[in-house]
């Protein structure tokens, strides 16, 4: 029997496991989304309001399941959407596989009608990405799509499809195979990483999203105890350990805690746990290594020796490094270092508040999740609150831009998210700028019925970047008042949601406990927009130039 | 600073030197000299890239060449003259 290469792509994803996919049509996909049209029993398309937002639901998709997220758009414009959420999967590794229609092979690289060179576009922010040619090449590359996505250090890939490919037919005797090339990992090689740990006085771990990526909670706070090491987080690890457990020091970096700051700058040897020492997490690489050996295990091996030298290097897979470690080390006690460890984490301790703050609104918000709860964040000030106030409690309930930092990312992650935890409850904190990027997507999440909780830090500001021009700039608030008149609850009724303006704490807790509609609720939340995000390290500093108040 | 050559065998497809020119100018380094040539298998082809850097460079771009799946094998090649 033949096949249409449409029909093709619809097998793929359903061998592939995918029942889900985010997208939008056009010209170039007719072919496909006639086949989803025909084939809406095995896959459940959300239609969202942009592809850019798209891109970023089937990202928040991917990082609560697990699995590779699927998102299909047209060529040309749609193609150019997808950019910013395929560079935002690359940057925090998460598994995407992006599906684009492009103009008919005859008609490639004459400039026709929505025709652009994707591949080319985005060469640099995939994993992978592909360019079919050939129907027969298909089925092939969509198998080695989902395989590139999920294996090793996960990220996205892409397929682009040209129209008469998805037309032409072809059947299963005539499919080729893909010819890749990938180096297996090595045996990891463990014997000088124990004799380093046997050596320590002060051991600190500094643990990031490859562990979050591996499942290996249970590993890393076995390894914790085991050789009595604190932990602290990369923001994208930080769900690895629940925010109370005695050993978690919360996240590092420039607004980290001070007891991050300060252990790591005590600490004899640093075991990093998939990462990669970004300058957000690291600050001052020249002086990194001061006083410390560091021991580097990713899977990734062009991450380790990057950014900093590691003394030892072991690239493989984090949760076998450590299961493997774990067998050969021995129990160590340090009582002196968990001691000291203790004392430091009294520094972290925040005062109650009883105003509308960041801090109190956090606090409140999390009195009302479970520890399933998704959590979405945009990015800006009350990103970073949400990591120093909110207390998670798993793997796969953050979704937050980390590596690009894209503003905008949170309506897509949450609808995606909340679609993967099987559309319970899911929150959304976000800004008042970068909510106004995305907000389209209120639409989306009203047609698919989502219990979204959209809670709005609104400073009227631009919060970030006003608190460099505050502490760098002379306060020269160069375009981040934003000066907008937009009533936030009015529009959310506009789109079919809910809306709230909230001034006080006892406010949000009558509208966060009020029976919960199933329709997408945005609470409006009044916020100084003087407010700090402290403590900070400034970019290029260290421990010693913290700044932990305004002024 | 130190002139280095990476020998690598990729694979003979379209795209594949964009990609790995990418890599290099992404951290901006120049590439002084490339030569591209068959080889025995006429699905793979050879490749030799002269560039600057100091040791820590030329260790990244092997390491990220690697990474690449059209890239079958990067080495670095003592020899720094093509
Ligand atoms: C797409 C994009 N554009 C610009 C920026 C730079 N930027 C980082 S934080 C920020 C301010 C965010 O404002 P808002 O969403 O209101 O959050 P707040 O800091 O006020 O909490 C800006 C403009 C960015 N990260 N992403
Ligand atoms: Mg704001």
């Amino acid at each position: 029997m033949k096949r249409s290469g449409a029909s093709i792509v619809i097998e793929a994803l359903c061998r592939n496991g995918v029942d889900t996919v985010f997208g939008y049509p056009g010209g170039a996909v007719l072919p496909i989304y006639d086949e989803l049209y025909k084939n809406a029993h095995r896959i459940h398309h959300v239609l969202c309001a942009h592809e850019q937002n798209a891109a970023h639901a089937a990202d928040g998709y991917a990082r609560v399941t697990g699995r590779p997220g699927t998102v299909i758009a047209t060529s040309g414009p749609g193609a150019t959407n997808l950019v910013t959420g395929i560079a935002n999967a690359y940057l925090d590794s998460v598994p995407l596989v992006a599906i684009t229609g492009n103009v008919a092979v005859p008609l490639l690289g004459r400039d026709s009608f929505q025709e652009v060179d994707i591949t080319s576009i985005t060469r640099g922010i995939v994993k992978h990405n592909f360019s079919v040619g050939d129907v027969r090449e298909l089925s092939g590359i969509l198998d080695a799509a989902f395989r590139i996505a999920l294996s090793g250090r996960p990220g996205p890939v892409l397929v682009d499809i040209p129209k008469s490919v998805q037309n032409d037919l072809c059947s299963e005797d005539e499919y080729t195979e893909q010819r890749l090339f990938s180096a297996p990992l090595p045996e990891p090689d463990l014997e000088e990483a124990c004799r380093l740990i046997a050596d320590s006085k002060r051991p600190l771990i500094y643990s990031g999203g490859g562990v979050v990526a591996a499942g290996a909670s249970a590993e890393l706070r076995a390894l914790a105890k085991q050789i009595g090491a604190p932990v602290m987080f990369s923001m994208m690890g930080l769900t690895a350990l629940p925010a109370d457990e005695p050993l978690n020091l919360g996240m590092c970096g420039m607004h980290g805690t001070r007891s991050s700051a300060e252990l790591f700058s005590e600490c004899d040897l640093l075991i990093a746990l998939g990462v990669r020492f970004s300058d957000r997490a690291a600050g001052n690489t020249v002086q990194y290594k001061e006083g410390k050996k560091i021991i580097h295990v990713d899977i990734d091996h062009a991450e380790i020796n990057k950014n900093v030298t590691a003394d030892v290097e072991v690239q493989g897979d984090v949760r076998k490094v450590l299961e493997l470690l774990l067998q050969k080390l021995p129990r160590i006690t340090r009582p002196e270092w968990e001691q000291r460890c203790a004392e430091a984490k009294k520094l972290d301790i925040h005062p109650r508040e009883e105003r509308l703050t960041p801090f109190s609104l956090l606090k409140t918000v999390a009195g009302y999740c479970t520890p399933d709860t998704v959590i979405a964040t945009d990015v800006g000030q009350h990103q970073m609150w949400t990591m120093q106030y909110f207390p998670f409690q798993k793997n796969r309930t953050l979704l937050t831009s980390g590596g690009l930092g894209t503003m905008g990312f949170g309506m897509g992650a949450a609808i995606g998210g909340c679609i993967a935890s099987g559309r319970k409850r899911t929150v959304l904190f976000t800004g008042d700028g970068s909510f106004g990027m995305s907000l389209q997507e209120l639409a989306t999440a009203v047609s698919q019925n989502l219990p979204l909780l959209i809670v709005i830090f609104n400073n009227g500001v631009l919060g970030m970047v006003r608190q460099w021009q505050t502490m760098f700039y002379e306060k020269h608030f160069s375009h981040t008042t934003l000066n907008r008149k937009t009533d936030f609850a009015a529009l959310a009724k506009a789109f079919g949601a809910q809306g709230k303006k909230i001034t006080s704490l006892a406010q949000l807790e009558r509208a966060l406990y009020a029976p919960a509609p199933d329709v997408p609720t945005v609470l409006d939340c009044q916020l100084d927009m003087d407010e700090f995000v402290l403590p900070m390290i400034p970019p290029g500093g260290s421990v010693k130039d913290l700044i932990t108040r305004k002024g | 600073m130190e002139s280095f050559t990476i020998e690598l065998t990729v694979s003979n497809s379209c795209g594949v030197l964009n990609r790995i020119t990418g890599i290099y100018a992404k951290g901006k380094h120049n590439i002084d000299a490339l030569t591209v040539r068959p080889c025995s298998d006429p699905a793979l082809s050879v490749m030799q890239i002269v560039s600057r850097g100091d040791e820590t460079v030329q260790r990244m771009m092997v390491r990220q060449l690697r990474k690449l799946f059209d890239v079958k094998t990067a080495v670095l090649a003592n020899d720094t003259t093509l």
